[in-house]
């Protein structure tokens, strides 16, 4: 699934410049499961949360419950009013702000995992699920299967080019894949290893990638995703499913994943931190920065729920949703 | 005066059902008896406490505890923390049925929960099958609502369309390449309820015949391998309670409606007591005007003659490391009138609560199974059917389906385990990697066999009534006491065991039964290195079986059906086709799913 962070920067300077300095941003989370969760009994806290990083532990529930879900996005340029959420029953959308809903995807669509949509066209979203990737170019009205090229398509993230719209990077079972042509055709990058997790792009260099892997690390690109390099120095862990720029300090970076805590660059990727003081819990699935202060981030965690920073990561606290498996944090400047 | 309003229940139950069966085909002794037995349902489900939207549909079809039907269902309908598939099915049922008697108030309230309340569509088959099948009869039922009307934001038309597109979709597949969650006496529950509401209440007459039909595909399935209650043979999944009982199992409770075993009533049974005490899926059918054909119902109960039947089914879906989304599922059962033996060929063909092969053989007492299987534990496994993380999936599987990652499970795939099965013989071969979690295979022996003895032959000889078992195991082994039944665990990596089974008709006496097989060893020379056992069978035919390799009978090798559906008896089908022929020599019923027709000769 697409981290916000990194393609709001550009958009955020922008309205920064002009208008919004004072407003506080919006921190979105998904949550899968909760502790209790047994498919198809009762399961009301599951869905998307929302809150103001003032609110500190207060969050509202927004949109369905009971739906496992994965992935949620907000459409930029939209004023908070298009929101996705990416769940087991498909692909929900709201273009209220969340007040009222409705399931975009057919039943030829399931376990959706991510959603991306293009920020600079309104009617163009992505999304991945276990069966690949579909796009909608026409606000969700139709979706088309956008999987030629893609050799395994458990795709978990989709991310759209934040200098080339026509862009699109995708993270597969198979491997880190690229698109020049909106998702009709896909190759695989340079990149030899399978299980790739997450993908994530710099917020003003395009050329500069990371993902993370199941079982084989955290890799770089500097050159659009042509050479890659794994990010060795501090690294003890093998799995991550989150990587996330500051968007205002770049070469600050969060990474996360299975039993490693939250680590932190501050380099670029070159050397990395274990930041886990206040962690009573060490998977994580997602990391988010907020664009208007550095040192606030959330990150969410496997059946630990909702973890938040307001120093770079050095200490942390849980700010909500004890019980459940968070699955996606993004934050809305 | 309690025994007066006892009675008068009574009264009013049997002038309810008296009404009912008004739609009943030709009033025959058989359709007399299912009455009765649909009767007894009502009754005894209309007396629960439980709030179970089924417990309320009987309620208000029987006139007992109108009041508190009214209160349970108005809970059911404003409790938010109700939402899913199952609710979704059973609300439109409940509702179907009983709209001509329901208060206006109830029935504006069901038709706002499919307003407010998030349905979810599960994720996987009986899951889909009851959310469409709810969502079909819904929007039938409040057409030419507006998305705001429904919880997904939906027309009427659009859900109804979709939900058409899936169910079509899914008697399609069924019907030509084989259902995934297959002859599970678990979930068959929640595939049949939903066609026999479907059957009922849809108004398109293709959508009703096709889910009849799916009616009697399913209890057909179930008819073939039916044994006096038990549904034997190898599971696509179940619980592992039910697994080492079968006759606890929900199925138990549809054998007794709809083929008038076991002569007792599973729920009155304390030995028996079904884990699923609200299992009331069962009034759907008792409320439903649908009717078993008899080539089904002679099916189930005719064990004159001894057969074997052949199925192929497909694995769920695939959604990782394996680029073929559907594998094909082989099963082999050998039904006899004393005992079932069947099997599935072995492998990962269901993540979770895989039943490869057993034995169940007719019983008056519980536990009436024996087997053997690998407690595989793989997050990969896992992660080939489930979209969550792979790291994870074990812990999460485990928190809600309790046993998964237990050494002691008696419900298990494993991909280090394979089948070979001739009639009454089986030969199971194991090749457990040496990394794997549990290095171990466990055999499920009922503590309440009549005989349980260690011959020095190397054969375990076991003895229930007139079912005769000889089980061999290739590697040593120990056993552990437990609370039901006997533990054979072995702990060797290079494992199997081959089994024989008989009866008093077969064999004589067990006796001649232990005695004749003494002779018949297997065969397992150089077992170390190549893991090939060979066995002569009874009727004198030479099973050999290499792991991995080939399934020679009489040195001709055995190659699964791959273009038959159904391949016995009772039932004959060709892959792709979509027409399933029934017949027991007399009469025959043809189920052309392609022409939505059914033909009885």
């Amino acid at each position: 699934m697409i981290r916000r962070s990194a393609l709001f920067f550009p958009i955020l300077a922008a309205w920064s410049a002009v208008q919004l300095p004072a407003q506080e941003s919006t921190v979105y989370f998904s949550v899968v499961a909760t502790k209790l969760f047994v498919v198809g009994a009762a399961n009301p806290n599951t869905g998307v949360h929302l809150q103001h990083p003032s609110a500190d532990t207060g969050w509202t529930h927004i949109g369905p419950n009971n739906i496992r879900a994965f992935g949620v996005a907000v459409h930029p340029g939209t004023g908070q009013q298009v929101i996705y959420i990416a769940s087991g029953n498909g692909l929900h959308k709201s273009s209220d702000g969340g007040k009222t809903w409705r399931i975009t995807t057919g039943w030829n669509i399931t376990e959706v995992l991510g959603v991306c949509p293009d920020p600079r066209d309104a009617q163009t979203v992505y999304l991945t699920c276990a069966y690949g990737i579909f796009r909608t170019t026409d606000g969700c009205s139709s979706w088309k299967e956008c999987n030629t090229g893609i050799a395994s398509t458990f795709t978990t993230c989709v991310l759209v080019d934040n200098a080339h719209p026509e862009i699109v990077y995708c993270a597969s079972e198979g491997g880190a894949y690229k698109s020049t042509n909106r998702g009709e055709s896909w190759s695989r990058m340079g990149l030899s290893v399978a299980g790739v997790r997450t993908i994530a792009q710099h917020p003003t260099d395009p050329e500069f990638l990371m993902v993370g892997t199941e079982n084989n690390g955290i890799y770089v690109s500097t050159n659009g995703g042509r050479w890659w390099s794994k990010c060795e120095s501090g690294i003890d862990h093998p799995t991550f499913y989150t990587i996330a720029f500051d968007p205002q300090r770049p070469s600050t970076i969060y990474a996360a994943g299975y039993v490693t805590g939250v680590y932190k660059s501050t380099d670029s990727g070159s050397t990395w931190k274990r930041m886990n003081n206040g962690l009573d819990v060490l998977t994580f699935h997602s990391v988010a920065v907020d664009p208007r202060n550095s040192a606030r981030v959330y990150a969410g965690a496997y059946r630990g729920g909702i973890f938040r920073s307001d120093d770079g990561a050095a200490s942390w606290r849980r700010t909500g949703v004890a019980d459940s498996q968070v699955w996606t944090v993004v934050i809305h400047p | 005066m309690r025994n007066c309003r006892r009675h008068w229940w009574a009264l009013t139950v049997g002038m309810a059902l008296g009404m009912l069966t008004t739609t009943a085909v030709l009033a025959g002794p058989a359709d007399s008896a299912f009455a009765a037995r649909s009767a007894r349902v009502l009754e005894v489900a209309a007396g629960e406490s439980e709030y179970n939207l089924l417990t309320i549909a009987a309620k208000l079809k029987t006139g007992h505890d109108v009041p508190r039907a009214h209160h349970m269902l108005d809970s059911l309908t404003r409790d938010r923390a109700m939402g899913g598939m199952f609710y979704c099915y059973t609300l439109i049922g409940v509702y179907l049925h009983t709209r001509d008697v329901l208060p206006d108030a109830l029935a504006r309230k069901i038709r706002e929960a499919f307003r407010v309340r998030t349905m979810y569509r599960g994720d996987t088959e009986n899951h889909w099958v009851m959310y469409y099948t709810g969502l079909y009869l819904a929007s039938q039922t409040w057409p030419d609502e507006p998305g705001t009307m429904w919880f997904n934001g939906k027309s009427s038309a659009e859900n109804f369309s979709e939900s058409r597109a899936w169910l079509e979709y899914w008697m399609k597949t069924t019907s030509t390449i084989g259902q995934g969650e297959f002859d599970s006496p678990t979930y068959m529950t929640v595939f049949l309820a939903p066609m026999l509401v479907l059957h009922e209440f849809a108004l398109e007459g293709t959508m009703k015949k096709r889910a009849g039909m799916m009616a009697d595909l399913l209890l057909a399935d179930f008819a073939a391998e039916h044994l006096e209650g038990s549904y034997g043979g190898g599971h696509s999944r179940d619980y592992p309670e039910d697994i080492i009982n079968p006759l606890g199992a929900p199925s138990t409770m549809w054998a007794w409606l709809y083929f008038g075993r076991p002569q007792f009533e599973q729920w009155n049974e304390v030995r028996y007591r079904p884990r699923h005490r609200g299992s009331w899926e069962t009034v759907f059918a008792a409320l439903s005007s649908y009717r078993l054909p008899g080539v089904i119902e002679r099916m189930a109960l005719d064990r004159a003659q001894p057969y074997v039947h052949r199925e192929k089914k497909r694995t769920r879906n695939i959604i990782r490391f394996q680029s073929e989304k559907n594998l094909p599922v082989y099963k082999y059962t050998f039904m006899t009138k004393d005992y079932v033996l069947g099997s599935l060929q072995g492998g990962i063909l269901q993540p979770i609560q895989q039943h490869t092969w057993d034995v169940t053989f007719a019983s008056p007492e519980p536990h009436n199974t024996l087997f053997t299987l690998h407690p595989f534990v793989s997050a990969r496994e896992l992660a080939m059917f489930f979209p969550e993380e792979q790291a994870f999936l074990a812990a999460e599987v485990d928190r809600y389906h309790k046993v998964y990652t237990s050494p002691d499970k008696w419900n298990s795939s494993s991909p280090y385990e394979q089948t070979f099965q001739h009639r009454g013989s089986l030969i199971v071969l194991y090749n457990i990697d040496a990394g794997a979690q549990h290095p171990h295979i466990d055999g499920f022996f009922p503590a309440n066999l009549e005989e349980r003895t260690e011959d020095r032959s190397g054969w375990i000889f076991c003895r229930k009534g007139q079912v005769y078992i000889g089980v061999y195991a290739l590697a040593p082994y120990s056993w552990i006491k437990e609370e039901v039944n006997w533990r054979l665990r072995s702990n060797v990596l290079r494992n199997g065991v081959v089994v024989e089974v008989s009866s008093q008709s077969e064999a004589g006496s067990f006796e001649e039964f232990t005695g004749e097989l003494r002779n018949r060893k297997p065969e397992v020379r150089n077992f170390n290195t190549t893991l090939t056992a060979a066995f002569m069978t009874r009727d004198g035919k030479r099973m050999q079986f290499t792991y991995g390799g080939k399934r020679l009978l009489d040195g001709r090798a055995v190659t699964f059906p791959v273009d038959k559906l159904f391949d016995g008896r009772w039932m004959q089908s060709t892959v792709g086709t979509g027409v399933i022929r029934m017949t027991d020599g007399v009469r025959t019923r043809t189920l052309d799913f392609p022409r939505a027709q059914v033909t009885d000769n």
